[in-house]
């Protein structure tokens, strides 16, 4: 049973706990509250280094006293934890809130107004040997997930029938990217070697060749898609990518051998996921790599 | 004329690595994406409805630390490389 594969275990983290989630090699920098508050819980923990990844499930009371942590993909373990500590919480404690003064612009990443977001997700085709585990088959159709940008000057030029340039350049550099086994390496601007994307009467085409210097990873890609806008609002962006793609980040080893077929696709958030209120993988680390392209 | 270039690289390339196991199953890759395929992988490339997103996650710690206060309930912290609900 995969973690949140199981309905008691969703139906316990949904009724009996306050859930969040984090990108932890935030949270465990931050010089704010937030930050202190997490290391706070995760110093009680087994991963004590902030210099380290922290990452987890950390079960804690509003004041930071640890209750619990695991980090086993298998889900029961979780389970009986989640159920070892409900049972045990004293709902009578009181506890004070914390408010977060000042927090620290190193780690805050604003929207920037007039943005809208688009749900990319991307999967690997074919090419996989059989797979030899559950969890081989699991990351084998993974289907990954990250959100796009579309800021609203380049939302202007999509209604003119232009497709921006910095708009192609970002869904190339920090979009086209093997994510479905973990956090992907994004392409520098020297390594897009080739992109061409159009817009005409609302189909949008293009080609992409990126690829980097040593020759361990590149990903030829045709595109296709199509843009409306209704009384003057986007109403439809809607892309397909596919091409091959060789090659593997630092995080996303033991993709299939040699060339293989991967699918990116995006379509506009509705707002409906909380997902959809997350800042793209692109801009992690320095939000102006991801905004400021020409 | 740069395209037309490419795509002859491109399918010598594809030639000479595809597995005859393997070349059956994979979709045909090339130059141009017809609207045929367009609107198969729209389709079949997206995430389905999953258990965990009914899930009524905070994103912010502090906050989730404020309606732990509120409601008297533990706080359940997923922590990850990259963020849980968006890099998933």
């Amino acid at each position: 049973m995969s973690t949140f594969g199981d309905e008691k275990t969703v139906e316990l983290i949904r009724d009996e706990f306050i859930p969040v989630a984090i990108d932890q090699w935030y949270t465990r920098s931050q010089e704010d509250a937030e930050g202190e508050f997490y290391r706070r819980i995760a110093a009680q923990g087994p991963r004590t280094d902030f210099e380290q990844t922290t990452q987890g499930f950390y079960l804690a009371d509003a004041a930071g006293n640890l209750l619990g942590y695991n980090n086993n993909r298998h889900g029961t373990p979780l389970k009986r934890l989640l159920i070892q500590t409900a049972n045990s919480f004293n709902e009578n404690e009181t506890f004070e809130p914390i408010v977060q003064d000042i927090a620290d612009e190193r780690y805050t990443r604003v929207v920037p107004e007039g943005t809208v977001t688009v749900r990319v997700n991307a999967k690997i085709l074919g090419g996989y040997d059989e797979p030899e585990s559950q969890w081989d088959e699991i990351f084998q159709n993974a289907v990954s997930r990250d959100n796009l940008w579309i800021l609203s000057g380049e939302i202007e030029s999509l209604s003119r029938g232009e497709f921006p340039v910095a708009l192609a350049t970002r869904i190339a550099r920090f979009h086209l990217v093997d994510n479905t086994r973990g956090e992907p390496v994004m392409w520098r601007a020297d390594q897009v070697k080739e992109l061409e994307i159009s817009l005409s009467d609302g189909l949008i085409t293009g080609n992409a060749y990126l690829e980097t210097d040593d020759g361990k990873r590149h990903y030829r890609v045709a595109l296709r898609g199509h843009v409306e806008f209704e009384d003057g609002r986007l109403s439809r962006f809607d892309i397909v990518a596919l091409g091959k793609h060789f090659g593997h980040g630092w995080y996303t080893p033991d993709p299939p051998d040699g060339e293989f077929p991967l699918a990116v696709t995006f379509r506009l958030a509705d707002g409906s996921s909380v997902s959809d209120s997350v800042p793209p993988q692109g801009t992690k680390g320095w939000l102006p790599q991801y905004v400021e392209l020409r | 004329m740069q395209w037309l270039w490419m795509f002859c690289l491109v399918s010598a390339a594809f030639a000479g690595c595809s597995n005859d196991d393997n070349a059956a199953a994979m979709p045909q890759v090339s130059e141009e994406l017809t609207e045929e395929q367009f609107e198969e992988l729209h389709a079949e490339v997206i995430r389905p409805e999953e258990l965990w997103l009914t899930i009524p996650w905070q994103t912010d710690l502090l906050a989730a630390q404020q309606i732990a206060v509120a409601e008297q309930k533990p706080i359940f912290i997923w922590a990850m490389d990259g963020h849980p609900l968006g890099c998933t």
